[in-house]
């Protein structure tokens, strides 16, 4: 197992014996313990209903942990209410699995949502949302409405709507599923960018292509438990 | 962009969506603020009709015979005795005749063969201003009737008594429309914006995902009261209005309305109305609001 880069660098998430339980009785984590540091991609697999998508959930304050404890930037945040909570949902950015894009509306405001909330310019919005639709060659998809788009489309949005506001913490749930090759390049290359400029990013995925041949951290998961922690040329 | 521009924004972008619904509203509203002003306007008239009318409220205590100077003043202690008055004067046999035949006219006649002091002396006895109430003048009438010498008292009862109960049913209908007025308006604006928040909970959970504050999702939807409150009053009040320029308009100069001068709302009780329909409208987006928040 490799060292942790929290040893040397500033954690951004710490997870200490962290469990989910939903009634009656189903475990869907139990005892996860792992620090992500700061500017880290990471990367969480696994079956489906290993429990990747609840891990990614109890990151962003959508669950409560059943137990344990999760900080994030220094933060326990299931402990944090009101503004304090707001502001620092404005610091992670979520690419949810079921895309949550609002499909009455056109993709400009969609992506506009997560930097409206933090009173970004209207300049600065419409030059950031222009500059992420090139990136993901979705231009022509301006003015239009997400509903219209395809699934591909959707979640290439979705992705733009959670890096928007340049988010310290950048989660992602399966964020090639319905992707080709090309889509699937620009959409880790817009990644790579974000973690290049500081970033965290953690990533659930079934993709074995975004992480065998990188360096990353990979944490595999197998019933809701931590099967192994390893980097993805090593696996 | 700041905290007021991007919510004034919203508030804009949730009314140009929502628009049929809040224009229901709106009329809900307006119709609840003419209902209830209507009424007012017609209570604070008649009030102030009956203040004039009861500057010439007096009671006449009839009496046996003609008290001399000295029973005079002492009558005149007696009434004292039972309140301050503002005026006690005292008719003689003559004077009433006088009167009588002023009041006859033309027909005087019908008296030549009467002698001059069949009519009987009398006391006019004015109340102060602040003897309104009904009870305070029928006591009064009683305490004068046991005054030795009085023969009847007279002051308009029947009249007296037909115009308390016209307020007091005023007064009932007023305080009616005006609850009704205030469960208008909150009912019908909280569940304006609960029906909204239904179909934009995706949205403001998404906001909530996002980052929002509480202040940033609620201050739309109080704009929202407001602005419910301000044109609902606004509607009401121009309409209520308009009916009152039509109505003085058209009756003024004949019959009951030229009784007395009918009179729109002081710019205070606008000023009320307008204020009082604003912080209900946001009291109803207030409490609809406060229940999604804490989901």
């Amino acid at each position: 197992m490799s060292e942790s880069p929290a040893t040397t660098r500033t954690a951004m998430i710490e997870m200490i014996k962290v469990g989910k339980e939903f009634p009656p009785n189903v475990t869907a984590l139990a005892d996860i313990s792992v620090s992500i540091a700061s500017g880290e991609m990471f990367f969480l697999i696994g079956r489906s209903g290993a429990g990747k998508t609840t891990l990614l959930k109890l990151l962003c304050n959508m669950e409560r942990p059943s137990n344990g404890l999760i900080e994030v930037a220094g933060m326990n945040i299931h402990q944090v209410t009101g503004n304090k909570l707001a502001k620092l949902r404005q610091k992670v950015g979520v690419a949810y699995q079921d895309f949550r894009l609002l499909t009455d509306r056109t993709v400009a405001e969609n992506i506009a949502i997560s930097m409206e909330v933090s009173y970004k310019k209207p300049q600065i919005i419409r030059a950031r949302v222009r500059s992420l639709l090139a990136q993901l060659q979705l231009e022509d998809k301006h003015d239009m409405l997400t509903g219209d788009l395809s699934r591909g489309e959707q979640q290439r949005v979705a992705l733009a709507r959670a890096v928007a506001n340049s988010p310290a913490l950048i989660l992602v749930d399966e964020p090639t599923g319905n992707l080709d090759a090309t889509s699937t390049a620009q959409v880790m290359e817009l990644l790579a960018r974000c973690s290049n400029s500081g970033a965290t990013i953690v990533i659930a995925t079934h993709d074995e292509a975004l992480y065998r041949h990188s360096s990353n951290r990979v944490m595999k998961l197998h019933n809701g438990k931590l099967d192994s922690l390893t980097r993805g040329d090593e696996l | 962009m700041n905290f007021w521009l991007s919510v004034i924004r919203q508030t804009g972008r949730n009314l140009r969506q929502t628009w049929a619904t809040q224009f229901m509203t709106c009329l809900t509203v307006s119709l609840s603020v003419l209902m209830f002003s209507f009424f007012y306007l017609i209570y604070i008239n008649i009030l102030s009709a009956g203040n004039k009318v009861s500057d010439d409220l007096r009671l006449i205590v009839y009496l046996d015979e003609e008290p001399g100077p000295q029973l005079q003043e002492q009558l005149r202690l007696k009434i004292t005795q039972f309140d301050q008055v503002q005026e006690v004067k005292f008719i003689s046999k003559a004077e009433a005749y006088s009167r009588f035949t002023e009041q006859l006219g033309d027909n005087r006649d019908v008296l030549t063969d009467m002698p001059t002091d069949f009519l009987p002396a009398s006391i006019e006895v004015v109340p102060l201003k602040n003897l309104r109430s009904l009870n305070q003048v029928k006591l009064f009438a009683e305490y004068l009737a046991t005054i030795p010498g009085s023969q009847k008292v007279q002051y308009g009862q029947k009249w007296v008594e037909r115009f308390y109960y016209f307020t007091q049913l005023l007064s009932i209908v007023v305080l009616l429309s005006g609850t009704l007025l205030i469960l208008t308006a909150t009912f019908m604006v909280a569940s304006t914006i609960r029906l909204t928040i239904f179909g934009r909970q995706e949205e403001l959970e998404l906001l909530k995902l996002v980052g929002a504050t509480n202040n940033y999702i609620r201050t739309p939807f109080l704009l929202e009261g407001i602005f419910q409150g301000l044109m609902g009053s606004f509607l009401g009040l121009t309409a209520l209005y308009t009916l009152f320029q039509w109505t003085t308009g058209h009756f003024s100069g004949a019959g009951f309305l030229d009784l007395f001068t009918f009179t729109f709302f002081p710019s205070e009780i606008i000023v009320t109305i307008v204020l009082l329909s604003i912080i209900l409208c946001t009291a109803g987006s207030y409490t609809s609001m406060q229940k999604f928040l804490r989901i």
